[in-house]
């Protein structure tokens, strides 16, 4: 399962205060217009979905395509609240993974 | 054609042969294109076609879509790209984003849920040469607002 990173900036904001939630996942987003050294087409294997929740509720969903970044990122806005953020992917090999951060808030 | 003229022109293509591979007055310069002078509307229609079931006519340039990006990127692999639109998120039904010269022009989609605090989303994209990204902001009462931003790669992101 690739690695998924789970970033909050600010780390603790405070209750109610914009938080920019940052996720990179480990995963090389193959195209499937790139050739191997034999000049062989590598087969297209990207992540076309993607989705952030917090506390259960969706942030966002994400559809991505052959044009997303190898190791992509993707950021959001949410409100601080104390809980939980939890990502979850597949690929179009059909590989899934989830992750899930704690989410903590200042005062 | 008088003297003048002819010696300006001449003076002209003389450098631009100079600059050996012809190429467009654009890339001669370190100046990043203008969308009409690298926009490619036929190919950025397949995808627009396919995703959004609508032409290029349909879309309707608004200031209510900011896209940052850089103008110059070094790699077309790994480009930047951060969205914001000034709508609450709930009025916009999903975001889309395409490059006129991608092999793929459809980069991705997304849609905002409840917990969404701004219309805002970054992300890195692949730019397979100098084109203008497009991004397209389906809102809820149907219209498909667009904003576009050249970025010029020097290295391209698809090969």
């Amino acid at each position: 399962m690739a690695l998924i990173l789970i970033r909050f900036s600010p780390s603790k904001p405070k209750q109610g205060d914009p938080v920019k939630v940052s996720v990179v996942v480990r995963h090389p987003m193959e195209p499937g217009t790139r050739k191997d050294e034999n000049g062989q087409i590598i087969p297209a294997n990207y992540i076309n979905e993607l989705e952030v929740t917090l506390n259960g509720e969706r942030v966002a969903l994400v559809n991505p395509g052959r044009g997303v970044s190898a190791n992509p990122l993707f950021a959001f806005m949410v409100t601080a609240e104390p809980g939980e953020v939890k990502v979850r992917y597949t690929d179009t090999a059909g590989e899934s993974g989830e992750k899930s951060k704690a989410l903590k808030v200042a005062g | 054609m008088n003297r003048r003229v002819f010696l300006k022109t001449a003076g002209v293509a003389a450098a631009a042969v100079g600059a050996s591979r012809l190429l467009p007055a654009w890339a001669q310069a370190a100046t990043v294109p203008t969308v009409e002078e690298v926009q490619d509307i036929e190919h950025l229609n397949t995808g627009l076609k396919e995703v959004l079931g609508v032409d290029f006519g349909k879309l309707e340039p608004s200031d209510k879509v900011t896209i940052n990006a850089p103008e110059i990127a070094e790699s077309g692999a790994n480009v930047p790209l951060e969205i914001v639109a000034d709508l609450a998120p709930a009025d916009v039904k999903a975001v889309h984003c395409f490059v006129d010269k991608n092999p793929f022009p459809h980069i991705f989609s997304m849609s905002f849920g409840p917990k969404a605090a701004q219309s805002y989303f970054a992300t890195r994209i692949r730019i397979g040469e100098t084109a203008p990204v497009r991004v397209v902001v389906e809102t809820q009462d149907g219209r498909y607002l667009l904003a576009s931003h050249v970025t010029r790669v020097t290295v391209g992101g698809c090969g």
